[in-house]
């Protein structure tokens, strides 16, 4: 568990190198904004971003990926699980740490073989935030930081101009960042500014001000269920289903055949769902178990203060500000909403 | 087994998406694989019988005067399932611009002096599922080659698709773009459905709204997020105009 | 379509990890129309062992190209020696339209038992049991009433109140004519809308509720029937005085995975895939989604 120094030039050629023999995923430039998509050279990587349209969840719960391929008249079902090993370069703490809870929703109970081999598969390089988003809040989320967060591979962080400390915490990561060349050891001034960065981002990761632990969101929640912003705010919703595809927590999902052209053989698919969309309660009969659009804007973040706390006792918003950007409307920003809640409520 | 009879037709329209169809390409060799062409205008030069039936009627185009609501019946007479085909069938579309006006403005701007002559008798612009039952709605402006594939395919296996009851911006968000508000743009996206896979905002254009509203469009809340983006409520109208008047 | 599509290639070692989306193979045994819109199937799995499940339970029905949906078991297990089970299935939409179609020695695919399901072998022993089903409810509560009819001595008095919106729509009718003339069971049933043919009761089931006699404390009922009817249920067992602790209600939800993570079947925040169908209802009277 050492913390070694890389001059950015050393790290480009380790990933030059790297892209050439593996899989790897990194952040790029996409229309103005930052995406994580293959990478071809280090001169694309962007460690730089802010945030990216996606979270890096794509990569373990594809937006659509195959669960089984079938034959029509035969009945026949073959499953299908991805098995290549990729590195996905620049993961931002908050998203490590959504990442982290899907991992625990994923393998409990019934384990969910399609997403845990994937991870499996994964080498999770997270690197500490050089840029704050303009709706970032992951600070007030304890999710700033990765320091105190377990199961990441490898933290990347930039202590000074083009020098970066690097600290492998899993023998997955030890084996990737052994492969970089011309290394030294951080000395106590390296770790010294290492901790700045933490200590800078634990600040500036506040661009809204949550009035609250979010530990104390079960409970606030708990209490909220007939309060009027519910309505007020849903009043404007477009039942779009932004909020939910843009969030690294969120992970509910649809069914679906498709058929080739041969009318016999076709495949299994699953895509992403969410919980805003008009139809994502109803059943065969037209009955809509949440047909309002405030029970469906109420249902999203009880999802992400109480009820994924209920089962695995996290908190399932981690602070990106995704939803706060994506959403049209200007309605979906949790911070506005719990903080709205805990005015009427204490 | 019988391969199952496929008849297409045409109305009012630009006939780009019968162009479409032809440009499926590989596709199109597949659906000519499962099914058997017998009436259609733009690719066979041999037409079916008089009244013969079929097992999928595929119609484009909307319906501007009394004689093609007649023939509109009659192909829906002789179809097992019918499938309104692109903007100009499903919506009406474009043709529906001239719904806004009165009938004889539009045949005097369209026809000038010749606006009286009979055979230019027009009436207000319907979609196909105002005059007949549709089974299918392949919206889109033009359409998109895959999802008719899709449509066409899911059919012939014994099921009826189900069109996406989302707006456009699932899609969008599935493919990544970086949104059209940011960029000081309106994008009808929000109450557009889906389907097209967000074809215009992942070329980075607005969505204008061409495969229709969705079920449950809030309109209401318009106003004030136009407002937001220090637009107004009749910059939003003047979009919708094209693809979606009444 | 998107680019975030991870490669897939088929994992190499045979002892890859199972995926829980995956059907089995199973064969269509017996099909025989019940009433304009639903029919009888009994299905069985092609792994040796059948189908192990418990009254209450349901399991995912899978037609490649079509697709999958839960559908309850209506069989009980304590006929099912040869590990086959039966189902109703109301032509609702794509799959149920597709499965009426099958003809006998076709295959499906199915995933399951899942759920939670009625305590015949715990809370019910001993008990007064009471059920009360709607219309297309009573298949799932079917499997229960032959349990404990098949185990009559570990229970007292069994009371079944059935409730169909029109005599035409009455499923299982030869077994609701014995339930009516067994010695030992209580029967009663209505239609909300009756025909010529009708010479019963005619009212929505909780017209039936008023002349029931319950010992409260060692009462057991069990509801299960379209959305609406559990309101109304609920309001007249209070009357009753059944206390919520022994009232079992079997939910429906739009669900897609079966087991706990594609989150339609939320309710709140409990799954009715996992944490149901079957609940206690003292469990739920204070979700607000349930009921
Ligand atoms: C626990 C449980 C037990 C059930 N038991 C029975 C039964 O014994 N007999 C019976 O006829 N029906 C039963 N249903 C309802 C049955 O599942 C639906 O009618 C069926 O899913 C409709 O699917 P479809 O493809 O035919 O219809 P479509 O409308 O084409 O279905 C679309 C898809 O939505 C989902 N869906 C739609 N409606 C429902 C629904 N009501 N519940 C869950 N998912 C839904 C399914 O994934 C379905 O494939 C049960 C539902 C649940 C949840
Ligand atoms: S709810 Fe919003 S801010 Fe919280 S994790 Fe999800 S997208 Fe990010
Ligand atoms: S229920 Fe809603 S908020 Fe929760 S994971 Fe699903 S889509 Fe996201
Ligand atoms: S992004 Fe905004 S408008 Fe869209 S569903 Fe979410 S809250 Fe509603
Ligand atoms: S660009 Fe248009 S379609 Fe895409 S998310 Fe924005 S509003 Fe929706
Ligand atoms: S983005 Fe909008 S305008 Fe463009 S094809 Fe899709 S629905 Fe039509
Ligand atoms: S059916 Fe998927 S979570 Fe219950």
């Amino acid at each position: 568990m050492t913390v070694r120094v890389v001059p950015r030039a050393a790290l480009d050629a380790w990933v030059n190198d790297l892209v050439q023999r593996q899989k790897v995923y990194g952040v790029q430039l996409k229309e103005e904004r930052f995406a994580f998509g293959p990478l071809v050279r280090a001169a694309d990587l962007r460690l730089d971003y802010d945030v990216t349209l996606l979270p890096p969840k794509k990569y373990f719960l594809p937006q659509r990926e195959v669960l089984s391929r079938f034959d029509r008249f035969k009945v026949e079902f073959e499953p299908v699980l991805a098995d290549e090993p990729f590195v996905l370069l620049g993961v931002h703490p908050y998203d490590f740490e959504a990442i982290r809870q899907l991992d625990a929703i994923f393998s409990r109970n019934h384990p969910d073989a399609h997403y845990l081999t994937r991870r499996r598969n994964a080498t999770i390089v997270v690197s500490d935030v050089e840029t704050p988003s303009q709706d970032v809040f992951a600070a007030c989320m304890g999710t700033a930081t990765a320091d105190c967060m377990d199961g990441w591979d490898v933290l990347l962080t930039r202590i000074a101009d083009a020098t970066y400390a690097v600290e492998a915490r899993t023998e997955k990561g030890t084996a990737l960042v052994g492969q970089i060349q011309g290394t030294k050891g951080a000395g106590e001034a390296d770790l010294e500014q290492r901790r700045a960065v933490w200590d800078r981002n634990r600040d500036v990761l506040k661009k809204h001000q949550l009035r609250m632990n979010p530990e104390d969101l079960p409970d606030l929640l708990a209490r909220s269920y007939d309060h009027p912003v519910w309505e007020e705010k849903a009043a404007l919703c477009y039942s779009c289903g932004s909020c939910n595809l843009v969030c690294p927590t969120c992970y509910c999902f649809d069914v679906a055949d498709e058929l080739h052209w041969d009318l016999q053989t076709g495949e299994r698919t699953r895509h992403w769902d969410g919980c805003m969309l008009e139809k994502f309660a109803e059943v065969a009969g037209g009955h809509n178990f949440r047909g309002g659009k405030a029970a469906r804007y109420r249902h999203r973040y009880y999802r992400k203060g109480k009820w994924i706390h209920d089962l695995t006792g996290d908190i399932a918003c981690v602070g990106c500000g995704r939803c706060i950007s994506a959403c049209t409307a200007k309605i979906a920003n949790p911070v506005e909403v719990f903080n709205r809640l805990m005015e009427a409520t204490s | 087994m019988r391969k199952p009879r496929i008849g297409i037709f045409d109305f009012a329209c630009c006939e780009g998406c019968q162009l479409q169809i032809v440009n499926l390409e590989e596709e199109i060799l597949d659906l000519l694989g499962v099914v058997t062409p017998v009436e259609w205008r733009e690719a066979m030069s041999d037409q079916a019988e008089k009244g013969e039936s079929f097992d999928i009627a595929l119609v484009e185009g909307s319906i501007t005067r009394e004689e093609d609501a007649e023939r509109l019946r009659e192909i829906r007479a002789r179809a097992k399932f019918l499938i309104a085909l692109g903007a100009c069938a499903t919506i009406g579309g474009v043709n529906k611009l001239k719904n806004n006006f009165g009938m004889n403005d539009v045949k005097e701007t369209v026809y000038g002096e010749a606006a009286d002559m009979p055979h230019l008798e027009t009436m207000p612009t319907k979609a196909l599922h105002e005059v007949v039952q549709v089974d299918y709605m392949v919206h889109g402006c033009p359409i998109e080659a895959a999802e008719l594939a899709h449509v066409v395919r899911t059919l012939l296996a014994g099921k009826t698709p189900t069109l996406p009851a989302y707006p456009v911006c699932v899609e969008c968000k599935l493919k990544e773009n970086a949104c059209r508000f940011e960029f000081g743009e309106i994008c009808l996206g929000p109450i557009t459905r889906a389907g097209c896979g967000a074809r215009c905002p992942s070329e980075g254009s607005w969505c204008f709204g061409c495969r229709g509203l969705v079920d449950d469009p809030n309109t209401q809340a318009a106003r004030e997020v136009m407002a937001h983006y220090g637009k107004t409520i009749d910059d939003l109208r003047g979009k919708m105009l094209l693809f979606n008047s009444k | 379509m998107s680019e975030a599509t991870v490669q897939n290639r088929a994992p190499a070692g045979a002892d890859a990890p199972r995926s829980i989306y995956l059907p089995e193979p199973a064969t269509l045994v017996d099909v025989r129309p019940m009433t304009k819109q639903e029919k009888f199937f009994r299905f069985q799995m092609a792994r040796a062992e059948g189908m192990k499940y418990m009254p209450g339970q349901f399991a995912e029905i899978s037609l490649p190209g079509i697709g999958e949906c839960p559908i309850s078991i209506s069989s009980s297990p304590t006929r099912n020696g040869d590990g086959s089970f039966e189902m109703v299935i109301r032509s609702a939409g794509a799959v149920t339209a597709a499965l009426h179609r099958l003809s006998p020695g076709d295959r499906v695919g199915v995933r399951g038992p899942f759920g939670t399901h009625f305590p015949v072998e715990d809370e019910f022993r001993g008990k007064d049991l009471v059920f009360i089903c709607g219309g297309i409810g009573l298949v799932p509560v079917r499997s229960a009433i032959h349990y404990v009819l098949d185990q009559r001595d570990d229970y007292r008095k069994i009371t079944v109140l059935f409730g169909a919106r029109s005599p035409e729509e009455r499923l299982f009718i030869g077994e609701l004519y014995d339930l009516k003339t067994r010695k030992d069971v209580f029967f009663q049933e209505t239609v909300d809308v009756a025909d010529p043919t009708w010479g019963g009761n005619v009212g929505v089931i909780t017209t039936l509720m008023p002349q029931l006699r319950l010992e409260a404390d060692r009462t057991v009922v069990i509801i299960c029937g379209p959305p609406i009817m559990y309101k109304f249920v609920l309001l007249e067992l209070r009357k009753l005085q059944v206390a919520n602790r022994n009232i079992y209600v079997s939910l429906e939800r739009h669900m897609k995975c079966g087991v706990g993570k594609c989150g339609h079947c939320q309710i709140n925040g409990l799954y009715a895939c996992q944490d149901g169908p079957v609940f206690r209802y003292a469990d739920i009277s204070s979700v607000r989604e349930a009921i």
